[in-house]
């Protein structure tokens, strides 16, 4: 089993305001990211997610748990030395150049001038501000302020980066931008907890998930176990004005679409269907485990989740 | 540990030269030293001590307003618009964001304070035809008993806005310089001691009217300096370090 790169353990956050009631913010949320993977972090608004995030930033004061980043604690200065930080829509100093601002947050992580120089160019110019550099922040679009936030993110070289959001402000061409990015750092090794409304992104880069849910973990594990519908497998076929009768009577969820016919049978009946498709002239171009769109199994597991957290 | 607090304080003073509130005031107070000698009292004989007064009464206003309009808006704007977040997330301890900002803020008082003080240098050269050494004596009153009101406004701003930060810091003023008045009656001498008293920095006389300001009064200036800073930092650290942000 791999390390855990980034561990919360027990994590709550109740805020207390004199004359109203308590709210717990976070109730018990517990999440292991291992080294080297791309751990997403799920759940409708009011979730936690983000209360989270600050506790293990050290942002927020935990209520209770404990919060460690390479196995140091991440409550103190010192144990987030070795971290990158998207925040939500990230803020600058308007008034700076993308220079500036990356020559401050560098010096921030105490880089020497030269290195901060050099990883400046480079992030820069990985994520698309190369002509940029000049520019002052407060002529940058929404955009461009999201990719300085995830290049400011990246300065130091740092083993555990914390996307929330990475994708907020961004066009498609954007978003595509940042998926590889995440996976080109976990191709490097570096551990990615991302933050994400954006289910097909999750789907696309996440090893694991954690959904959290009014406080809590709703579900966690591995992305396609959670997704893969036990017993059903995915057909794909072409060649057919019609299905088979055989096939017929055991597809579910039958999409056809320019001649390309989709359903779902029993796994059970997987044989009897691909023989009865041959027989009939059709040709099968893929049969996979089914699995739900992530949105499908997001929405059943808020319906039926816990309600338990006050608010 | 200066690795990281001296970025935060280079930031501050890099900020404030694009605000124009210091332009603002240190031309309008230098316009006003340009104006001492022509104050109708003032052309009837009356001696360069003061001038020396009225220069360091202006030094003085310069230097709060100055500092009142760093010290109340840099933190609250920064805990409003989340930009410290990029900062703490980065293993920068939150005493060390504050005192970074209040030395920046030192920083930038120290060079308007100077070259304000030059100015007036320069006024009362040409005007007298004496060198006013003295006040450069004035000016280290006016920069130390400033730190130390920005070190009391950088306190409250990390748990308030900046209405209530300038007004609590008003308050603090009028309070630092009403010990006599305050604590007048004899039943009350006993508090004395612990008196939050900036009378300490009150060199006027000395500087417009006297002979100067002994160099171990200097150095007790900065240990009072010292001490009030401490206290009110170590303050702000403790309300910000609870806050959740």
């Amino acid at each position: 089993m791999a390390d855990a790169a980034i561990r919360v353990l027990g994590a709550r956050k109740v805020y207390s305001v004199p004359g109203k009631p308590r709210r717990t913010a976070v109730a018990d949320v517990s999440i292991t990211v291992d080294a080297g993977t791309i751990h997403g972090l799920l759940g409708p608004n009011g979730a936690g997610k983000t209360t989270t995030l600050k506790m293990l930033l050290g942002l927020v004061k935990p209520s209770a748990g404990t919060f460690e980043v390479l196995g140091a604690d991440s409550t103190r200065p010192s144990g987030r030395r070795h971290l990158g930080f998207l925040p939500e829509q990230p803020y600058f100093p308007i008034h700076l150049t993308a220079r500036q601002a990356m020559r401050f947050y560098g010096s921030l992580v105490g880089l020497e001038a030269e290195v901060v120089k050099e990883q400046t160019a480079s992030l820069l110019d990985r994520v698309g501000l190369a002509d940029a550099e000049r520019t002052e922040l407060s002529k940058f679009s929404r955009g461009m302020l999201q990719r300085l936030g995830i290049a400011q993110a990246l300065l130091g070289s740092p083993e555990v980066v914390i996307f929330d959001e990475p994708a907020s402000g961004l066009d498609p061409v954007g978003q595509r931008d940042v998926r590889n990015l995440m996976l080109e750092l976990r191709a490097a090794g570096i551990t990615v907890l991302l933050s994400s409304h954006q289910l097909s992104e999750v789907e696309a880069v996440c090893d694991r998930v954690t959904i959290l849910n009014r406080g809590t973990v709703a579900a966690e594990g591995d992305i396609n176990a959670l997704l893969n519908v036990d017993g059903r497998t995915s057909v794909r076929a072409t060649g057919m004005d019609a299905l088979p009768s055989q096939v017929a009577s055991e597809a579910e969820d039958t999409v056809v679409s320019g001649g390309v016919w989709v359903f779902s049978v029993p796994t059970a009946a997987t044989r009897t269907v691909v023989d009865a498709i041959d027989d009939a002239g059709g040709t099968i171009v893929a049969i996979t485990p089914k699995r739900e769109s992530l949105e499908d199994y997001f929405a059943s597991l808020l319906a039926s989740g816990p309600k338990g957290v006050e608010s | 540990m200066i690795k990281r607090i001296w970025p935060i304080a280079a930031a501050v003073m890099m900020d404030s030269l694009r605000r124009k509130v210091v332009y603002v005031v240190l031309v309008f107070a230098a316009l006003l030293v340009l104006a001492i000698p022509s104050l109708p009292d003032y052309g009837l004989g009356v001696e360069s001590a003061v001038y020396r007064e009225i220069a360091l009464a202006l030094s003085y206003v310069t230097g709060l307003v100055i500092a009142l309009s760093l010290a109340a808006n840099r933190v609250p704007s920064e805990l409003e618009k989340r930009t410290v977040y990029n900062v703490l997330s980065k293993g920068v301890s939150r005493w060390e964001y504050l005192v970074g900002t209040w030395l920046g803020i030192l920083g930038v008082m120290a060079g308007a304070i100077v070259a304000f003080t030059t100015v007036e240098m320069v006024m009362g050269y040409f005007t007298y035809g004496e060198l006013m050494w003295r006040l450069w004596q004035g000016a280290l009153a006016t920069w130390l008993e400033m730190g130390v009101i920005s070190a009391f406004a950088v306190a409250v701003s990390s748990v308030a806005g900046p209405v209530v930060v300038v007004t609590a810091t008003l308050a603090a003023l009028f309070i630092g310089h009403s010990r006599s008045t305050l604590l007048g009656g004899e039943g009350a001498l006993a508090f004395k001691p612990f008196y939050p008293s900036l009378d300490a920095f009150n060199v006027v006389n000395p500087v417009a009217h006297g002979t100067g300001v002994p160099l171990v009064y200097v150095l007790s200036m900065i240990v009072v300096f010292i001490g009030f800073a401490g206290v009110c930092l170590s303050l702000g650290v403790a309300l910000l370090g609870r806050r959740d942000l």
